[in-house]
């Protein structure tokens, strides 16, 4: 099934191609626009495929960004023995979720100049700390943030993982990990010749709760305490229900 | 099977989650205490963010603690006046321990706090458990089981407002039941207990209740307690996982039930002896955690 899919959207992209070639631009798709976290989520995989006017040493880029926001990285020090966390600092404008693929290592695609100016890179985010405060030795705690972020998997830097083939068609795949944030991502895919953008397509994918495992979020954050008495009269009947059945047996 | 749990907000093997609630229940039901004080640290084991663990585990302890009350009421073993008083100071208490939760969590040292106490009291407990596991066993060994005293006066008995609680056959002052109820209830908020490890030897050793009816009446006020604490954290921290604590409590009353037919046929002495050890090592592992050096001393909290 899996393999009919891949094979009916490789014959759909080498038709769009022909497309492509006359207009000079590019085209992309989503294996998956939505993607709806329900009670047996366990991460998603999407492919990102489409077609492009190429030439022979062009370079694809993609870059998914998830929702951005606050967060906080927290120092841990030791305190009579213990470690802990006594030091903390925000950072806003962080995206939650973060993936830059290309076809071969962005380094060799574009300079350090041209990778800050369009944000390429996990160090050329535009992270702003929480204005107002004062850090000191800022670097270590924005190399922490960098680091942590991509052990959680919520950030990626996977170069070398878009596959290019005939100067037309790209492809790659893209791993939301289970704990990820839900919101709309944006899908950034950039067609580099010599250096230079020649053409980009934009998409988004949407993250969101989905079924029973939604419903409870939302009842659990709107009718909190409802919530929690429901939850309650819940352990009280299987607690009951368990001794009636016991009794009998 | 994975499961994604909706307030945990991650995945989580059901199987692994059920057995552990079977165990704890067995454990529960052989014993009499244990559901909560160790049911909560395996679930930070597991991944689940303490405060969550402990909201749920709160939530979970209904359910055996209402099967349990049944069946000891069902023998006559609940003295529901000392229990209505108890778990009015665990009402108190419960309360209390949510509103310090609360607060810890917004200064960011709530793991730490949940951490720590589980260490201390779990150490506390378990040597307490083990050496006098030892001692019976030794004792028997030697063939002489002395009682200690029954009844022992001490200030304790000086306090106002006698009142009599004619199932304990006791005559004492509501205030000191009332306050074994507050701490314990404030405890059972901030660690996820039902407290049942505190609030047995302290109604055997302070109230000086009989062991017969100890375990019953503190089931009974463990039931309010628990809901209390689970309507706050749900109300205040919406940190109850009422998915996470369903298949917790599935296992945990089938537990309860099947361990409570065997508390005839093993050793009560030999029990403890392996609960006491397990709470030590669980106990140990905490410590570990706190005191050595983490792989990374930096670590990101990405708010929702």
């Amino acid at each position: 099934m899996k393999f009919l899919t891949s094979l009916h959207i490789l014959v759909l992209a080498f038709i769009i191609s022909y497309d492509v070639k006359a207009k000079n631009q590019i085209v992309a798709d989503l294996s998956q626009e939505n993607v709806k976290i329900t009670t047996d989520f366990l991460g998603a995989k999407i492919l990102l495929f489409g077609a492009y006017d190429g030439q022979k040493g062009d370079d694809i880029i993609v870059v998914v960004t998830g929702p951005k926001g606050l967060v906080t990285v927290q120092k841990k020090e030791k305190v009579f023995g213990i470690w802990v966390n006594t030091k903390s600092v925000n950072y806003i404008n962080t995206p939650k979720y973060l993936n830059i693929s290309s076809n071969r290592d962005i380094n060799k695609i574009l300079n350090q100049k041209t990778q800050k100016i369009s944000e390429i890179g996990l160090n050329n985010l535009k992270i702003r700390l929480q204005p107002g405060k004062k850090v000191q030795k800022e670097k270590e705690w924005r190399e922490a943030l960098t680091r942590n972020m991509l052990k959680s998997k919520l950030w990626s830097l996977n170069e070398n993982s878009v596959s290019l083939n005939k100067n037309a068609l790209f492809r790659s795949y893209l791993n939301l990990p289970s704990n990820v944030i839900t919101g709309q991502f944006e899908v950034k895919i950039l067609h580099y010749r010599n250096s230079k953008l020649i053409s980009k397509e934009l998409s988004t994918i949407n993250v969101s709760k989905s079924g029973v495992s939604a419903e409870i979020y939302n009842i659990a954050q709107n009718y909190s305490t409802l919530y929690g008495i429901f939850a309650v009269i819940l352990a009280v009947l299987v607690g009951w229900g368990a001794n009636l059945i016991f009794r009998k047996v | 099977m994975y499961i994604y749990l909706p307030i945990a907000e991650q995945p989580i093997h059901s199987l692994a989650i059920l057995g552990v609630g079977t165990f704890l229940g067995l454990i529960m039901g052989l014993v009499g205490v244990g559901g909560g004080f160790l049911l909560t640290p395996i679930m930070m084991f597991l991944g689940i963010p303490p405060p969550v663990a402990v909201a749920s585990v709160a939530n979970q302890l209904v359910a055996p603690s209402v099967s349990g009350v049944l069946s000891h009421w069902k023998r006559g073993n609940v003295d529901f006046k000392m229990g209505t008083v108890l778990l009015l100071g665990g009402v108190i208490g419960s309360s209390i321990g949510v509103v310090i939760f609360n607060f810890l969590g917004k200064i960011g040292q709530l793991d730490l706090v949940i951490k720590s106490s589980y260490v201390v009291f779990l150490t506390l407990i378990g040597s307490l458990m083990l050496s006098e596991s030892l001692n019976l066993i030794l004792r028997k060994r030697k063939g002489k089981v002395s009682r200690g005293k029954l009844h022992q006066h001490n200030w304790l008995h000086g306090l106002p407002f006698k009142t009599r609680f004619r199932k304990s056959k006791l005559y004492i002052s509501v205030l000191l039941p009332i306050f074994i109820g507050i701490i314990v209830g404030i405890l059972a908020a901030l660690m996820g207990i039902g407290g049942g490890f505190i609030i047995v030897p302290a109604m055997i050793y302070l109230l000086g209740m009989p062991t017969s009816l100890v375990v019953g009446t503190s089931l009974f006020q463990i039931i309010f307690v628990a809901a209390n604490t689970t309507i706050l954290q749900a109300s205040q921290n919406q940190t109850v996982d009422i998915v996470l604590a369903s298949i917790l409590l599935l296992g945990s009353v089938v537990g309860v039930q099947v361990g409570s037919r065997f508390t005839n046929i093993l050793k009560g002495e030999y029990l403890r002896l392996i609960l006491s050890t397990l709470i030590i090592l669980v106990s140990l592992k905490l410590l570990t955690d706190l005191i050595t050096i983490p792989s990374d001393i930096f670590s990101v909290i990405i708010s929702r």
